[in-house]
């Protein structure tokens, strides 16, 4: 049945997304609402939780935070973004992938119109997305009854609903982009970068008085007018059939471009907005450091995703650390007065939250989990290059294949020391320019010591690579990634067992913004990644290659 | 002589699928070797346990006197390698590749290099996913020459390369074996293994059928014939002539097939009795020729327990 048209192959390819996408972000969506009940116990407590949201208003509205739905809707705020990489990797695959792979050349050789094709794919992934938006609308309705909600199915579907909306529009930005591109990479970075713009677009007008002018270019503005998890500000229509005519158009502008420009080749931009043409020597790139070795060549590969994911983690550091200091009196009277409000970030952060280290160390979580991503992404190139048969020639070299995969690890552990100490520089940079007055140490052993934990997911991924092909590894890792955030989130909250705890790195990674490293548990950590890369090295060297 | 590739009773399977069966065979330094067989056979599946990228369920291969799988490492040292089916990083350019491999090779001799690149005129600023399909397999069959192994395995080296790419294919294996070098080509091409090489060993649904020198690979090549006449000939006209093996009457006597076997000679001046409108030939797939010539009889099995 899945076989038979272009549509329903395309969404066949889709599933496991759906289902991780969809659970891992309905999770996400639901981690927030297990504090609510013990951030309001008071009249007070609600009055200073919603001025402490209100103080964070450039992250999100600060709509009826002190109800479930709202602190929901509140929390993910900027990490919207989270939820649309999917898309974006998506719509940028979506025939610029397969044009790269050459197998829409066998594609097209069908009598089927290519308008067709195009159009059969792209419902397919609007599809996803719906299917997807419902997911995540499920999840949070069945959260929100757990935690009491006051918001209907209706509701969450469509708080679903304006998540797959704002997820198609920007898998149409990709889309329309890749026309452009040649590869699906930089189709991929422009959109997210432009997907930065506008988030940054949106917050302008809740920073700034009258501009909102300004906000109104950004699709997240109009994805933000919306909060179905909150029956009492309800649902913009106008806005989600804005959403849905501009994921229409962007969709419609790409297909159309397709269907007039080369298969493998792209649609020609004005003289003026071209970059200009690299000629390409035909010298042999004799001295090039980077074809060297493996490791070498496993630095270059990723030397441009570990530049955006660094401006990313750095960047969010960073801000956070200013931020933090520009909040720092009217953070330590809120928090001293909401006791609830000072447990929760005692439990994410690990400390004392009446110091601005507490509120710090609680956002410092994000950051081994942005790390563990990236390491997700970077496990997904090693398997796929075994599956599509890149390993092969490599191996026919006289280099032992154990070389080989530490030759891929260590690029990887080479990024992921860079993004750390790049961010470590950044903080330093930001607290001293706001004046935050940081332990130096602990700050060092805050980022630093998200090394481990992002080597921990590569050695896990290397492991698991020996059995798995690329999508099922990315999507088990993907898997563990939110399951042990979403322990470490709630699992306070909820009163998990300390066993069920201990099952998170993050358990381990502690808050050493405030206690600095524990230097057993960290070594406990490095010793299971060393463990995985030893057995992920034992089954590589010994196993069938692309079979 | 001595053996450069030793194999005994080498079998692997995929699951319930069988990739080749105790396949037995030796090949001498200095050899061109032909790997035959139709699709799917296990031509590929035997070269990727040679190449150490398979672990054998059973048997042995040894290279040089050294094990494939415990010394792999040393053994590709001096093989040139080309798989069927190349995959390299799409985003580097053919200068790139080839740099590449020269360095994880130890170096290369660049000026060599760079005659390689010239003989197959090989643009190397492109990307390889720019390039055609002959032009990347120009950039693996570069790459597999360019440290002037002593041993190369070559997975149907000449697939996708034009005529002229192909005659210089050709040259150099040529050049290789004046040289002393041993090469290993699989092919399902008849005629390409019958010009290229010495030694011949077929193989077919995993198990090996034949092998011997190239003599015996035209003991089983068959070749047809289809010739149109202006007028209807007698069908008889054919059947006893020398080399034809099978005779099918076309267009109501007008045409005729023929399944040929050694020279055409006779043919040629028996059909020269008559007004001929065309003459076609053309080879038959391998399989085509299996199925005809192993037809039935189990010749197979029983040629396979007496390969040499």
């Amino acid at each position: 049945m899945w076989l038979r048209n272009v549509f329903l192959k395309t969404l066949r390819d889709y599933r496991i997304p759906i289902l991780g996408w969809g659970i891992g972000m309905g999770l996400v969506v639901v981690s927030p609402m297990a504090s609510v009940a013990a951030l309001v116990t008071t009249p007070e407590a609600r009055q200073q939780l919603a001025a402490i949201a209100a103080s964070f208003a450039w992250n999100a509205d600060a709509v009826a935070v002190t109800t479930i739905g709202g602190y929901a809707t509140f929390k993910i705020g900027i990490f919207i973004f989270l939820i649309i990489v999917w898309p974006i990797l998506a719509g940028s695959r979506m025939l610029r992938g397969e044009e790269e792979r050459g197998s829409l050349d066998m594609l097209l050789s069908v009598p089927r119109p290519r308008l067709r094709v195009a159009l059969e794919k792209l419902a397919a992934m609007w599809t996803a997305l719906l299917a997807m938006g419902v997911l995540i609308g499920l999840i949070a309705f069945a959260g929100g009854r757990q935690f009491g909600a006051d918001f209907g199915l209706g509701d969450a579907l469509v708080f679903g609903l304006d998540l797959a909306l704002i997820s198609a529009v920007f898998g149409g930005v990709a889309l329309l982009i890749s026309q452009f591109t040649e590869e699906r990479g930089p189709a991929a970075g422009a959109t997210a970068g432009l997907l930065l713009i506008f988030i940054v677009l949106d917050m302008v007008h809740r920073i700034a008085p009258n501009t909102e002018w300004i906000s109104r270019l950004s699709p997240i503005y109009y994805y933000n007018l919306s909060k179905g998890l909150i029956p009492s500000y309800g649902v913009n229509a106008g806005a989600m059939v804005l959403l849905a005519v501009l994921a229409i158009g962007l969709g419609g502008i790409a297909v159309w471009l397709f269907n007039w420009r080369d298969v493998g080749g792209t649609v020609l931009l004005p003289r003026w907005l071209r970059l200009p043409e690299h000629q390409a020597s035909r010298v042999l790139p004799v001295a090039d450091w980077s074809l060297r070795s493996v490791y070498a060549r496993s630095l270059r590969t990723i030397a441009m995703p570990t530049f955006w994911w660094t401006l990313g983690i750095a960047g969010f550091a960073g801000w956070m650390v200013y931020a933090v200091q520009l909040l720092e009196t009217k953070l330590s009277t809120l928090l001293s007065g909401n006791a609830a409000f000072t447990q929760l970030i005692k439990n994410i952060g690990g400390g004392d939250a009446s110091l601005n280290a507490g509120f710090l160390s609680a956002m410092f979580v994000f950051l081994p989990l942005f790390l563990m991503a990236f390491a997700v992404t970077q496990v997904n190139g090693w398997s796929a290059d075994e599956q599509d048969g890149r390993l092969e020639l490599v191996l026919a070299t006289p280099q032992p294949r154990l070389s080989v995969l530490l030759g891929r690890f260590a690029a990887l552990a080479t990024a992921t020391i860079a993004i750390s100490v790049i961010t470590l520089l950044v903080c330093a940079a930001s607290a001293a320019a706001s004046g935050l007055q940081l332990n130096g140490g602990n700050l060092a052993a805050a980022i630093l010591g998200m090394i481990p934990l992002g080597l921990l997911v590569a050695g896990l991924g290397y492991l698991a690579a020996g059995w798995l092909r690329t999508a099922a590894d990315t999507g088990l890792l993907s898997f563990l990634l939110a399951f042990w955030f979403f322990v470490s989130f709630i699992g306070p909250e909820l009163n998990l067992p300390n066993a069920t705890l201990r099952l998170s790195p993050f358990y381990y990674y502690g808050s050493p913004l405030l206690n600095g490293l524990q230097l057993t548990s960290i070594l406990g950590v490095i010793a299971v990644a060393a463990v995985a890369l030893a057995l992920g090295a034992v089954r590589f060297v010994r196993k069938d290659i692309g079979v | 002589m001595t053996a450069m590739i030793e194999v005994q009773g080498l079998s692997k399977s995929y699951g319930s699928k069988v990739g080749i069966t105790d396949v037995s065979f030796q090949v001498e330094e200095g050899d061109v070797f032909g790997f035959l067989g139709p699709n799917g056979a296990g031509k590929t599946t035997t070269i990727r346990l040679l190449m150490a990228l398979l672990h054998a369920d059973a048997g042995s291969a040894r290279i040089a006197g050294l094990d494939c799988w415990e010394k792999s490492v040393e053994i590709k040292r001096f093989i040139g390698y080309m798989p069927g089916e190349p995959a390299l990083d799409p985003n580097l350019t053919g200068g790139q590749i080839l740099e590449y491999f020269a360095h994880l090779r130890g170096g290369v001799d660049q000026a060599y290099l760079k005659q390689l690149i010239q003989r197959f005129e090989l643009d190397t600023s492109r990307k390889f996913r720019q390039y055609s399909t002959g032009n990347k397999r120009k950039v693996v069959l570069i790459q597999a020459f360019m440290h002037r192994p002593r041993l190369l395995i070559l997975d149907e080296p000449t697939s996708g390369l034009d005529p002229l790419n192909q005659q210089e294919f050709d040259r150099m294996v040529f050049e290789a074996r004046s040289e002393g070098r041993t090469v290993f080509l699989s092919s399902h091409v008849l005629s390409e293994v019958e010009k290229t090489c010495n030694t011949v060993g077929i193989i077919r649904e995993g198990r090996l059928v034949r092998i011997g020198d190239v003599a015996e690979v035209k003991a089983i090549k068959r070749y047809e014939i289809q010739i149109t006449f202006a007028n209807p000939i007698p069908a008889e006209t054919f059947k006893t002539v020398e080399g034809v093996t099978a005779v099918e009457t076309l267009n109501h006597g007008n045409g005729v097939r023929l399944t040929m076997q050694g020279p055409a000679d006779a043919v040629i001046k028996a059909a020269a009795h008559y007004s001929v409108v065309s003459l076609t030939t053309y080879e038959p797939s391998l399989e085509d020729i299996f199925l005809r010539y192993y037809e039935g009889d189990g010749s197979a099995a029983r040629e396979a327990n007496n390969v040499a």
